[in-house]
């Protein structure tokens, strides 16, 4: 009789386990998602600046260009080719910015404003996104998960490189 | 900030009424929050109810446990556990934001209850510590909860790193820095003043390097007074005091905000001597927005607060000898210190809370996108939904 109850008692606890360690799992996949989808907002709303920025009095005309293209492939740009687009805008922006000379006008300050506090906005999204997906890695290298599959058809989560640099 | 309001829920894991940097951090949060428009409560451990601001929620006495080489007053135990899912479940809030949620306390437990926006914020910094690692594999899955973690320094940040292997946000304290900018100088605190604030009977504190230092420095600087304020009953520190040194000694106790902006800006040096145990120093920010030219021990908190030594002097930590060099030579060089001070007000403006609550705002927002609301963990369990249970 006893060992029954041992036996039954333990496979209670096996099974409250798995799931407990299923939904702590879901919870993971759910956070880089929702980091992802927090991320890539900010970053179309650069990629927006960015544009506004090539067409205001900031930028010459030869940067415009650069910076109107480099804006247009981060916005279309498939998950492939983002990484490599994303960091291209940077760059861009990076030059018109950092050539260090002094801006006036209301709209332009403003405008650089914007792009500043989107760029810190980014940064702190990007630490965030880097975490989940590192966190999630790192769960779904642990056996329990692996054995049992506990991930299911999900793909793992991969960073990108262009977020080791983003202006 | 944005104009949505939010429903804000605090959770401050020691006690509400004792002395601490995470109270006063989570009650100026609290105030700031609400002065925007937002709906604020604090669920905290609480001795006194009969005293507590209307945005606290009690969960009951702590208790005092040693943890990290101090006493803290925290909460646990299956009647807080039931408290706290309580506040969860009648706060429908957006968000909840917990400190220091891996302490054995009350933030851990709502950590472990709710489902959701979290945000966790870092304060303590500590050296790598066993028994941590043993808790880790309980910790983990319950911090990993955390939508956003923030760090209140780089030195919080690397404890986190190392214990529980995860990233932060380092997001400094806050200071009410308008307070401290117009402190008047006070005849009778200036002159060739140290000043020092702080609760001087704990030895982590570090006066007694300062007592070490005072009579090299006396020998330059032949008329250099130490003021002292703080709470604590400098009877007995007096009576350690050797006689000669006593009369420059001049302990005024605990002081309004008011002179304390006075203080700041009156005394010649702020003398920071502490030998540990800090994790932010948020006395060095205030020193600095009050005017004062900080002179500080170069542990990690203050070393990296200072930008280090930019912003205010650093000495060796516990050497006298190093201490007494740089304030002679900065007690001699009134250019010198003047720009030092002039520096440090400047950059202080930095941890004025409506710098550092934007930026807690913002990841506010960012803890926000795709979520509604915070519910109980357990009202998502599949059996619950199985046997129709919703929560409420």
């Amino acid at each position: 009789m006893e060992q029954y109850f041992l036996g039954s008692f333990l496979a209670i606890f096996v099974l409250w386990y798995l799931s407990y360690s299923a939904t702590r799992l879901d919870r993971l996949h759910h956070r880089v998602e929702t980091s992802w989808a927090n991320l890539d907002g900010l970053l179309q709303r650069r990629a927006a600046v960015a544009l506004e920025i090539a067409k205001s009095e900031l930028a010459d005309p030869a940067s415009s260009l650069l910076l109107t293209a480099a804006a247009h492939q981060a916005r279309d740009a498939q998950m492939q080719s983002r990484s490599q687009a994303e960091s291209g805008l940077s760059g861009a922006l990076g030059l018109l910015l950092n050539d260090g000379h002094l801006v006036d006008g209301f709209i332009e300050k403003d405008l650089l404003r914007e792009l500043s506090e989107l760029t810190d906005k980014i940064r702190v999204a990007i630490s965030l996104h880097v975490d989940a997906v590192t966190r999630t890695q790192m769960v779904r290298q642990k056996p329990v998960f692996k054995i049992f599959r506990l991930a299911g058809t999900a793909p793992l989560p991969v960073t990108y490189e262009f977020e080791t640099d983003v202006l | 900030m944005a104009l949505k309001k939010l429903r804000i829920g605090l959770v401050c894991p020691y006690g509400w009424d004792t002395p601490g940097g995470v109270q006063n951090h989570v009650r100026d949060l609290a105030e700031y929050l609400i002065a925007k428009g937002h709906f604020v409560s604090v669920l905290a451990p609480v001795i006194d109810e009969g005293a507590i601001p209307n945005y606290v929620t009690s969960a009951g006495k702590p208790i005092s446990i040693p943890y990290n080489g101090a006493v803290a007053r925290v909460l646990f135990g299956p009647i807080a556990f039931a408290r706290v899912r309580q506040w969860i479940s009648n706060g429908k809030f957006d968000l909840l934001h917990l400190h220091e949620p891996a302490i054995p306390s009350i933030s851990l437990l709502a950590c472990w209850a709710a489902e959701g926006p979290l945000v966790g914020t870092f304060h303590a910094a500590a050296k790598r510590q066993k028994a941590i690692f043993a808790i880790g594999p309980i910790l983990e899955p319950v911090i990993e909860k955390l939508t956003a973690r923030i760090a209140v320094s780089e030195a919080a940040r690397s404890t986190l790193t190392e214990h529980l292997e995860t990233d932060a946000v380092v997001v400094p304290n806050g200071i009410y820095a308008d307070r401290y900018r117009d402190g008047e100088v006070r005849a009778q605190w200036s002159g060739n003043t140290l000043g020092f604030i702080g609760r001087y009977e704990e030895p982590r504190k570090g006066l007694s390097v300062l007592l070490e230092a005072l009579p090299i420095i006396a020998r330059f600087a032949p008329d250099v007074r130490v003021l002292v304020a703080g709470p604590g009953d400098s009877k007995d520190v007096q009576d350690q005091i050797d006689p000669q040194l006593r009369q420059r000694f001049e302990f005024l106790g605990r002081i309004s905000e008011k002179d304390k902006a006075d203080f700041l800006s009156s005394v010649a040096l702020y003398i920071a001597p502490n030998t540990g145990g800090e994790s932010f120093g948020i006395i060095l920010a205030e020193a600095l927005a009050g005017g004062a030219a900080v002179v500080a021990s170069d542990i990690p908190a203050f070393e990296s607060l200072l930008g280090k030594g930019e912003y205010g002097a650093l000495f060796q930590s516990e050497n006298p000898q190093d201490l007494a060099k740089v304030v002679i030579e900065l007690l001699r060089e009134d250019e010198k210190r003047r720009e030092l001070a002039q520096r440090g007000k400047i950059y202080a403006q930095r941890f004025d809370w409506d710098v550092v609550a934007e930026d807690i705002y913002s990841i506010y927002e960012m803890a926000l996108v795709g979520s509604d609301g915070v519910t109980l963990s357990s009202e998502n369990r599949a059996w619950n939904r199985f046997l129709g249970r919703e929560g409420n």
